[in-house]
């Protein structure tokens, strides 16, 4: 190791000087990787495959229709709740993981922590429980309006940004600060000059993570009024049962996600930040006085207005519901649906990492397949969440169609099934994390591995991924908070006898019964603060370990 | 070449899985399955479980439960959204472990029924007891509780409120009115019906009218009611069971019912309903669940949620024989499912948000 570092420059071009002599090794294994990567990508994609047939017919008269009343709007609304949305998270994902990186006041360590509970806490929740504070104060009217759904979607959707942030932040060296001030930089100019590129790639990803769930929600901008082409799609589905408009408007979607990870790759840009190195981290500053109480107060009152007050909401809800005998769920009590719900997310989680670690080792970077099957196979995050669960759905079906399974054996209602397709939507998460990690490792030290005789995929696990080690953490726990919140999916897809906390929520605010759904709702929360204390606490530790 | 051999495969696959399953699904469409009331000895792969996709789950497994200890039947079920579990059912075809599927309104059965994937069903005790009006035109869905959708008022500060739809869109009301988004069903199928009665240009003019009311769109019906009791707005449309569960807990709710068109067709009722699948496993539990909700469990189905039964015979819950006796539009009832495309239509064109 400690030679490999010292071999590192900080800007690697590729080192292909000296090639190992088993060539034809490699090449058949690199073959049959690309094969394997080929069909995870393919067998992935072939729900939305399925849904974006319809395209070939388009359904002229629909789209007329569309055009002359709804469709404009929904194009408007979608481009400013998404606009808000990018830019309310960008800005204070980014300044709290500064503030949390660079400045030492009281009680910095578990704000850290708390910052990313609002992740935990479903937008669809944080919607009603908002809605229900400020229809007081504000009136019923003016709160239901896209200014406070781009609020609330910012407030759930900002610890993406933070947790990326944070991440790149650790994972930068002082070394490039310590120069840049050597260079007669300001702490101000540095964090802008160094510090901020540098994270830029992080950023870009977290963002982009962002702009995938605002595309793609549909419960919390309903109970806004907010018109998004992800709620036309099951307006005119549902609607008029017309799937093959609806799928095309889906389509339309995925257009749009598209551009949106094209303007990603363009804020990547060509440059490829790495880093030299041991990551000692970021030196913190100690705030005296005034601007430690300042830093202080602006840290703990976004938590308390993010998340403390909506949680205490929760809490007057669920102490009503016991004291009203209003727990009552539809099958199983409240350990059942804890266990169903942490089993699918354990699986699908794990699923979703393994499939994301292959796609950001596996492909050869050289060669366009190694960029277009990682997309191919993540597409689903761009397709809103009932979309994917009719696409796989048909799929499955499909498959159960051929009879090659054993009697009785059904893909569609399987435990099997639901995974499948919640990695379809998910692995995106997982993948764009791992990747965005993978790429911050310097291509001079896995050079220098590959020199000293390591294979690539032994370069990959002995070098890669421990250096790359918090972002997949960090990916792994993104996923599994998403994929334990999830509804729509498990909604339509789950087995018999499976019951997570998300459809007991939906049991009762699908009757607008919100004390009901205060106890489930709290144990989302809960077990997502967990997950977020795991996440954070492998951060540190992958940070210590790195250094 | 090793790129391209598993791709091609993999494509093959797919485009072999997507005919089998265009081919197999037009397969199904066209099979007339019939289920008769005493059981022909069908193999049930089941044993005595009856499997259901219901739609309708608020108090249901009760009254499940209630079923299983008189007939030894035992249930399983599944909840989920009317349209997705209709998806569910087309997809599975064939496969389906379903036995039964129940939705909350008539749109969404009678486009399963289109989709050819419900039971022609002959049972002398569902024709008896369930109105033509409320049976599917093939005898293949049932209805098994009314949902009415009326004019709701602010007992405090309305002395004249609407007694028709139409009427709601007076200039009187504006700035005052409270809707549910068009995006959900219960909009839908009362546009549908007025789509029925009075003709779509007639239907889009009254739904314009509503538009140019600025209404304030909610989408819970629970919710609706509690902001004419919080002064949000006073006349609303909303269906009259929420204010059954209102009034539970509170019997001094401020807001009451006006029953409207009670001059001309009645008031708008949709239905909750059931159906036998065409590939049902279990037809004969299937129909044992079926006729068993609207006699025996008839009641408890109905009062579960405040509805009405379909059972004329039957009378309603204490608190909802309070709001009063009152003409039903049943006539509209089977045509709420044609009439949804031109609904939603109308409700797209008067930009009803």
């Amino acid at each position: 190791m400690s030679t490999a570092i010292t071999l590192a420059d900080s800007d690697g071009g590729e080192f292909g000087a000296a090639r190992p002599a088993r060539v034809i090794v490699q090449k058949a294994r690199s073959w049959s990787v690309t094969a394997l990567v080929s069909v995870v990508a393919i067998a992935l994609s072939v729900p939305l495959i399925v849904i974006a047939w319809s395209v070939i017919e388009p359904s002229t008269e629909v789209w007329q229709e569309l055009w002359a009343t709804r469709l404009p709007g929904m194009i408007g609304e979608t481009a400013l709740l998404l606009f808000l949305v990018l830019v309310g998270t960008l800005v204070l994902g980014t300044a709290l993981a500064w503030l949390i990186t660079a400045y030492q006041f009281p009680g910095r360590r578990v704000l850290g922590w708390l910052l990313v509970t609002p992740l935990a806490i479903p937008g669809y929740v944080l919607g009603f429980v908002w809605i229900d504070t400020l229809a007081g104060p504000l009136g019923a009217r003016e709160v239901r309006s896209i200014w406070l759904c781009a609020l609330v979607l910012t407030i759930t959707l900002y610890p993406y940004v933070y947790l990326f942030a944070r991440a790149a932040f650790r994972e930068q060296s002082q070394r490039a600060v310590d120069a840049a001030r050597s260079l007669g930089c300001s702490n101000k100019k540095a964090f802008w000059r160094i510090v901020l590129p540098m994270a830029r790639p992080s950023l870009a990803a977290g963002v982009a993570l962002v702009g995938m769930e605002v595309l793609t929600d549909i419960g919390t901008v309903r109970l806004f009024n907010v018109s998004t082409i992800a709620d036309g799609v099951l307006r005119v589905w549902f609607g008029t049962g017309n799937r093959d408009a609806a799928a095309e408007l889906a389509v339309l979607l995925i257009g749009v996600a598209i551009l949106l990870i094209f303007i990603e790759r363009l804020a990547r840009g060509r440059a490829r930040f790495t880093q030299s190195g041991a990551r000692t981290g970021l030196r913190t500053q100690n705030l005296s006085g005034s601007r430690s109480a300042v830093a202080t107060a602006l840290g703990w009152g976004a938590f308390t207005i993010f998340a403390a007050l909506p949680i205490f909401r929760l809490v007057t809800w669920a102490v009503e519901a016991q004291s009203t005998n209003q727990t009552s769920t539809v099958s199983g009590d409240f350990g059942f649906h804890l266990m169903s719900s942490l089993q699918v997310t354990l699986i699908a989680a794990l699923a979703c990492l393994g499939l994301g670690l292959l796609l950001a080792v596996a492909p050869n970077r050289q060669r366009a397949s190694g960029s277009w099957l990682p997309r191919l196979a993540t597409l689903g995050y761009a397709v809103p969440g009932p979309v994917v669960a009719i696409g796989a759905l048909v799929t499955l079906a499909a498959i159960d169609r051929l009879g090659w399974l054993p009697e009785g054996w059904l893909l569609v209602g399987s435990f099997l099934g639901l995974i499948y397709a919640l990695v379809v939507r998910f692995l995106a998460v997982a993948y764009h994390g791992v990747d965005a990690s993978i790429a911050k490792v310097s291509p001079s030290i896995v050079a220098s591995a590959r020199v000293l005789g390591a294979g690539r995929y032994r370069a990959a696990a002995r070098v890669e991924l421990p250096l790359a080690g918090a972002g997949v953490i960090a990916a792994s726990a993104l996923v599994a908070i998403d994929i334990f919140k999830e509804l729509p999916i498990t909604l339509i897809l789950r087995p018999f006898g499976l019951e997570t906390l998300p459809v007991w929520v939906w049991q009762a605010t699908s009757e607008s019964l919100w004390v009901q759904a205060a106890v489930p709702s709290l144990a989302i929360v809960s077990i997502g603060m967990v997950l977020v204390a795991a996440l954070l606490w492998s951060l540190e530790r992958g940070a210590t370990v790195a250094s | 070449m090793a790129i391209n051999f598993p791709f091609k495969r993999t494509l093959t696959f797919s485009i072999i899985g997507l005919v089998g399953f265009s081919l197999s699904g037009c397969v199904s469409g066209t099979e007339s399955d019939s289920v008769t009331s005493p059981a022909d000895g069908v193999g049930i792969s089941n044993g005595a479980t009856v499997t259901v996709y219901t739609g309708r789950h608020y108090g249901i497994e009760p009254i499940f439960e209630r079923f299983t200890t008189e007939t030894g039947i035992e249930v399983r079920f599944t909840t989920g959204n009317d349209p997705e579990l209709r998806e569910r059912l087309i997809a599975e075809g064939a496969n389906t472990p379903a036995d039964v599927i129940m939705t909350g309104d008539a749109a969404n059965i009678e486009l399963a029924a289109d989709a050819g994937i419900l039971a022609t069903v002959d049972s002398d005790i569902l024709m008896q007891t369930i109105p033509a009006e409320l049976r599917g035109a093939s005898d293949n869905w049932f209805a098994l509780s009314q949902r009415a959708r009326v004019v709701i008022a602010s007992k405090e500060r309305v002395a004249n409120p609407p007694t028709t739809y139409a009427a709601v869109g007076n200039s009187e009301w504006k700035g005052k009115l409270c809707l549910r988004p068009s995006t959900h069903p219960y909009t839908q199928s009362l546009v549908a019906s007025l789509i029925i009665a009075e003709g779509e240009e007639r239907a889009t003019a009254i739904v314009q009218s509503w538009v140019d009311n600025d209404p304030l769109y909610i989408n819970s019906d629970t919710d609706i009611y509690k902001a004419i009791a919080a002064g949000e707005c006073d006349v609303a449309i909303a269906n009259t069971y929420y204010l059954g569960r209102l009034l539970t807990e509170d019997p001094e709710f401020p807001v009451g019912i006006v029953w409207p068109e009670q001059d001309s067709r009645g008031a708008h009722v949709n239905v909750s309903t059931a159906a036998v699948t065409a590939n049902a496993p279990n037809p004969e539990g299937a129909l044992a669940l079926i006729e068993w909700l609207a006699t025996d469990g008839q009641q408890q189905f109905a009062d579960a949620n405040f509805e009405y039964p379909v059972d004329p015979n039957l009378e309603p819950s204490q608190i909802v024989s309070g709001f009063g006796e009152f003409t039903a539009d049943l006539v509209a009832v089977r045509q709420l499912g044609a009439n949804q495309p031109a609904a939603v239509r109308v409700l797209s064109f008067t930009r009803y948000e």
